[in-house]
């Protein structure tokens, strides 16, 4: 939730602030930073406790992790605190099997067709909240808020619940609307259709996200811009595809982002569906390593398909990582 | 406007099944809670329990060290919190006010921290904490969940205070304000909505962590609830009933956490801009 | 802080007791400790805890505190805890997991436990706790699967008597299919421990040596006659091929009335009635039919061992527990209770009476294990590849196939190196 606001702030943020206070020139360097030694540290001063736990926190679990995959390192290792290098070897094992790539494959496809279809029906639901009446659009805010704010855990069980194949819901409402091969249907049987619950699931629990904020970010779009518009003759679509898009582009790429980092390290929802399975088909990347390693407890395999994961995921937001550091040269 | 009547219709009508379909699974939970298990394991579903029965919610409560565990898991959840909005609050000022070398790459490490997979750290997390003799305890798990909600809480604060407008901290300084004078008397009350908002990221993530705490406490009165939770599912089958029970009394401080503060976000998120 | 203060609690209790007693042969050393021990969900019966902890404090002075445990992820839980530097003192370990556990050396060795208190446990059930020549655990119970029937279903069928081989069962099946409207069995599609008993009843073997490592033997003709074997079965059941008996609780499903029977467990007799009281008058029991009628169906011996953890700093108080554990009244009391079949022939005389018990020895005398060898417990951890093996063949493929299909992954977990 609070992430929406970043994504209309931060990113949204820079054009907002540039229309509006269009005259905050480099000048203010001077009235704030007469420069002292003082001054000089303060941000520093400010950003020490999170670099620190960055560092400890964070960086710690990763530099053990890449310690960790390079070692042979199994219950009997772990057990008897035993340290054995094995050089490369997990990492050879891993991208020699055919198995990596393939769950590399999917992970990206997964990703893309959740986080395209989170993006549109998030914002056409948030395009719909700004058209609604005060009554309709409180109703499915309301809604809209329920599925936000379910725990995840909490959301998977009952997903799995809904789709169970006896006395499930979803079997038994197709089975009155006439399609009675569903009435047992077993939706965890094959690939396509876990993954079709699993994304049904994502989905849900994604767009209301997408879409409130999308909706609050609209309503910050000021009028003048669509009486401008509206003056040159546009229509709706035109209204839309020149004032309503540009204004919300920041915005569209952060949260994108935001869902694609989500969606791609999306855990609990996969893995208490089915494990990964059927057969392993469901395996995303974080799955796989988990499976791999701490399921089968070859941990130091784990460790390598990890570290494989981190890289896969730098890979696929580099490119919205290398704009804000370029946005971010303009600002300030 | 002139529309038609369909042009008036479709949108609510679409609004009405997006509604439904929202909102049915977290009725769906609830309603199974309240249902007795004949009426959960039926060949027709029962839409409403009639015949509603506390049952559930007994076994769901009786469990072990149920209040251990809710207590738990509200101080994690609290502590990281307020740890993680506090440091996040310097940091994000620091970003967003100040000029310094490095700012960028600050910028962009928050953002890298924000896509750590937790859960392929697990087993290196582990041995860390076996290591250092901190097994069993709330405090690394406290430690842990502030840093899986510090950079976004970061980069959400720092949209925040880009929205409050940087005259109104000049014109602070100009009567007499240092500098964190003026932050304390001007951006942080204006940013209380923001606060709010965030918190509850950091909030719903502590809250449903699972795999961590898991692996490191495995005393039961050191655990939390998402654990009790899981526990309803087991080798001796699923138990329905207790499961939804649980899930509803674990969403629900959520949900109600949720109503209260989402439009406490959204609007102060409008203020914001508004005013920016 | 907190806990300090609940030891000297503790102490204090206990020197009160102590003195009260006086002339008890309680070890003071041992007073004020507390011994750890890790029991699985529904191992240990709240008298049977009581009685233990009762005698073991009486006996040493010290406490011992019951963590139960869930199956579920359990084999990572272990290990981790063995790792640790208070690991639980002692801890029940599945049968056909021992010798994973043994291999890592997080096993205390009970060689001198096993000359004193073990000399008459029955030799087919505390093989699976000997590795390397060396006792790693105490066998402590077993159990197997059988028929549960529901009684009325069967006399619509028009059945009278149960069925002695498993042609005749096959029949009674296809009676009530015939003529109710129940469905004859319960058979999800991986309850694998009733195909390892098929197995077993075939002669077959899961692994086999290739040089001096094992590998997958699914391929085996005569395990692909188990399977078939399976499928027939599973053709009178409308289950999920693709799940096992916990998902959902074939028991609870069965408790709705409408089944002629389900293959379990004797606990989960409890379980069906716990969800529906009605169903009680109508449960039978009898031992899964074999072949021919002199032998029934070779089943799975489930059964758990009680290890010590080699990283226990109380190894002592530990086996001090575990022969009181073990001992014939403790453990004929927790066959008993529990319905399960003890480590000694001779205590199997507390099953009398036990209509459910009395059903699995049959069955438990001609019962095996899955294969005893260390590499063995990897193959089961989830995702299990024979559970994707039976489903496969359930779904169609040829035995053959589907195995071919697995051999890989079973190999590549055999071959893990430990």
């Amino acid at each position: 939730m609070s992430v929406q606001t970043e994504g209309t702030d931060t990113a949204g943020e820079p054009a907002v602030r540039k229309a509006r206070v269009p005259a905050s020139p480099r000048g203010d360097d001077r009235t704030f930073g007469a420069p002292s030694r003082r001054r000089a540290a303060a941000p520093y001063l400010l950003l020490l406790p999170a670099l620190l736990a960055t560092l400890v926190l964070l960086g710690w679990p990763l530099l053990k992790n890449g310690l960790l995959s390079f070692q042979n390192l199994n219950p009997r290792q772990l057990i008897q605190h035993l340290t054995e290098w094995n050089g490369v070897d997990n990492y050879q094992e891993v991208l020699s099997a055919g198995e990596f790539w393939r769950v590399v494959e999917r992970s990206v496809i997964f990703t893309a067709v959740n986080v395209v279809l989170i993006m549109v029906l998030g914002t056409l639901i948030g395009l719909l909240l700004a058209r609604l009446g005060k009554r309709m659009r409180l109703l499915l805010l309301f809604g809209l808020v329920l599925a936000w704010a379910m725990p995840i855990i909490a959301a998977t069980t009952v997903y799995k619940w809904l789709f169970a194949q006896r006395f499930g819901v979803v079997n038994w409402v197709l089975d009155k609307l006439g399609w009675h091969s569903m009435a047992d249907h077993n939706w965890l049987q094959t690939q396509f259709s876990t993954f079709a619950v699993v994304t049904l699931l994502l989905v849900w629990q994604s767009i209301p996200f997408v879409a409130i904020n999308l909706y609050a970010a609209t309503t910050t779009i000021p009028r003048e811009l669509y009486e401008a518009a509206s003056l040159d003759g546009a229509g709706a679509w035109k209204n839309f595809t020149s004032v309503t898009l540009p204004f919300l582009r920041p915005f569209l790429y952060a949260t994108t982002f935001l869902e694609v980092i989500w969606i791609f390290k999306a855990f609990p929802q996969i893995f208490a569906m089915n494990e990964g399975g059927p057969d392993h088909l469901t395996e995303t990347l974080p799955i796989y390593a988990y499976v791999e390693g701490v399921g089968n407890q070859h941990f130091g395999l784990g460790a390598a398909i990890s570290f494989l994961t981190i890289v896969v995921l730098l890979v696929i937001t580099s490119y919205y990582l290398r704009m804000v550091l370029k946005q971010e040269e303009d600002e300030l | 406007m002139k529309r038609s009547l369909f042009g008036r219709i479709w949108p609510n009508a679409t609004a009405v099944v997006l509604f439904v379909g929202f909102a049915f699974p977290v009725y769906w939970m609830f309603a199974t809670a309240f249902k007795p298990t004949g009426d959960i394991i039926s060949d027709d579903p029962v839409w409403f329990p009639t015949d509603a029965t506390l049952e559930h919610f007994k076994t769901a409560v009786d469990a072990d060290h149920f209040w251990t565990l809710v207590l738990n898991s509200v101080t994690v959840t609290v502590l990281s919190v307020v740890f993680s909005l506090v440091i996040a609050l310097f940091a994000a000022f620091a970003l967003t006010r100040m000029r310094f070398k490095g700012r960028r790459g600050l910028i962009v490490t928050f953002m890298l921290a924000q896509m750590a997979p937790w859960e392929v750290l697990i087993i290196a997390m582990y041995m860390i904490v076996r290591d250092n003799d901190m097994l069993d305890s709330l405090v690394p798990l406290t430690a842990f969940y502030t840093m899986m909600v510090l950079p976004l809480t970061i980069l959400t604060l720092r949209g925040y205070i880009a929205a409050v407008p940087k005259e109104l901290e000049e014109s602070a300084m100009v009567d007499g304000c240092t500098r964190p004078q003026a932050f304390v008397k001007v951006i942080f009350p204006l940013l209380a909505p923001g606060l709010m908002a965030t918190s509850l990221f950091g909030f719903i993530t502590a809250w449903n962590e699972f795999p961590l705490v898991l692996i490191l406490n495995k005393s039961a009165e050191k655990q939390t609830l998402p654990l009790w939770l899981s526990q309803f599912q087991t080798a001796f089958g699923d138990d329905w009933g207790a499961t939804m029970a649980a899930s509803s009394l674990f969403a629900l401080p959520i949900l109600i956490l949720f109503i209260f503060l989402q439009r406490k976000a959204v609007s102060g998120l409008t203020d914001g801009a508004v005013k920016g | 802080m907190k806990r300090k203060l609940a030891a000297a609690i503790v102490i204090a209790g206990m020197m009160v007791s102590v003195s009260a007693c006086g002339g008890d042969d309680g070890d003071e050393g041992d007073a004020g400790q507390t011994l750890t021990v890790w029991a699985m969900d529904g191992s240990t019966p709240d008298q049977w805890v009581k009685d233990v902890s009762a005698a073991f404090e009486k006996k040493t002075g010290a406490k011992v505190k019951f963590e139960t445990q869930k199956w579920d992820g359990i084999q990572q839980k272990i290990t981790t805890a063995l790792s640790e530097s208070t690991p639980p003192d002692v801890i029940e370990v599945g049968n056909t997991q021992t010798p994973a556990y043994a291999a890592t050396g997080g096993l205390a060795e009970l060689d001198d436990l096993k000359k004193e208190i073990g000399a008459d446990w029955t030799p087919s059930v505390s093989q699976s706790s000997v590795y390397d020549g060396k006792q790693y655990a105490a066998p402590w119970y077993f159990t197997s699967r059988v028929v549960i029937y529901n009684k009325k279903v069967w006399a619509q069928a028009g059945i009278k008597d149960v069925p002695k081989t498993r042609d005749e069962f096959f029949k009674d099946l296809e009676a009530i299919d015939k003529k109710t409207d129940a469905e004859p069995i319960y058979l999800p599609g991986q309850n694998w421990y009733f195909f390892d008993g098929l197995t077993i009843g075939q002669g077959a073997d899961l692994v086999k040596k290739q040089g001096d490592k094992y590998v997958s033997n699914l391929g085996d003709p005569k395990v692909s006659k188990a399977m078939e074997v399976y499928k027939k079965y599973a053709s009178y059941s409308k289950a999920p091929r693709d799940k096992d008996e916990a998902t959902p609780q074939q028991a609870e499903v069965f408790a709705k009335g409408k089944t002629g029977a389900f293959i379990g467990m004797g606990w989960e007799a409890a379980t069906a009635i716990n969800a529906n009281k009605a169903i009680e008058k109508d449960l039978g029991y009898f031992p899964i039919p074999g072949e021919t009628a002199d032998k029934p169906e070779s089943v799975f011996l489930g059964g758990s061992n009680l290890a010590v953890a080699a990283g226990s700093k109380k190894q002592d108080l530990a086996k001090e527990f575990l022969k009181i554990a073990l001992s014939d009244q403790y453990e004929g009391q927790l066959a008993k209770l529990n319905g399960v079949i003890p480590n000694k022939k001779a205590l199997e005389s507390n099953l009398k009476g036990n209509v459910i018990a009395e059903a699995i020895a049959p069955g438990a005398a001609v019962g095996g294990t899955t294969p005893l060898i260390p590499e063995w417990g990897a193959v089961e951890n989830n995702p299990n590849p024979i559970k994707s093996y039976m489903t496969s063949v359930l779904n169609g493929k040829s035995p053959a196939d589907a195995a071919k299909q697995v051999e890989d992954e079973i190999n590549k977990r055999l071959a893990q190196q430990n």
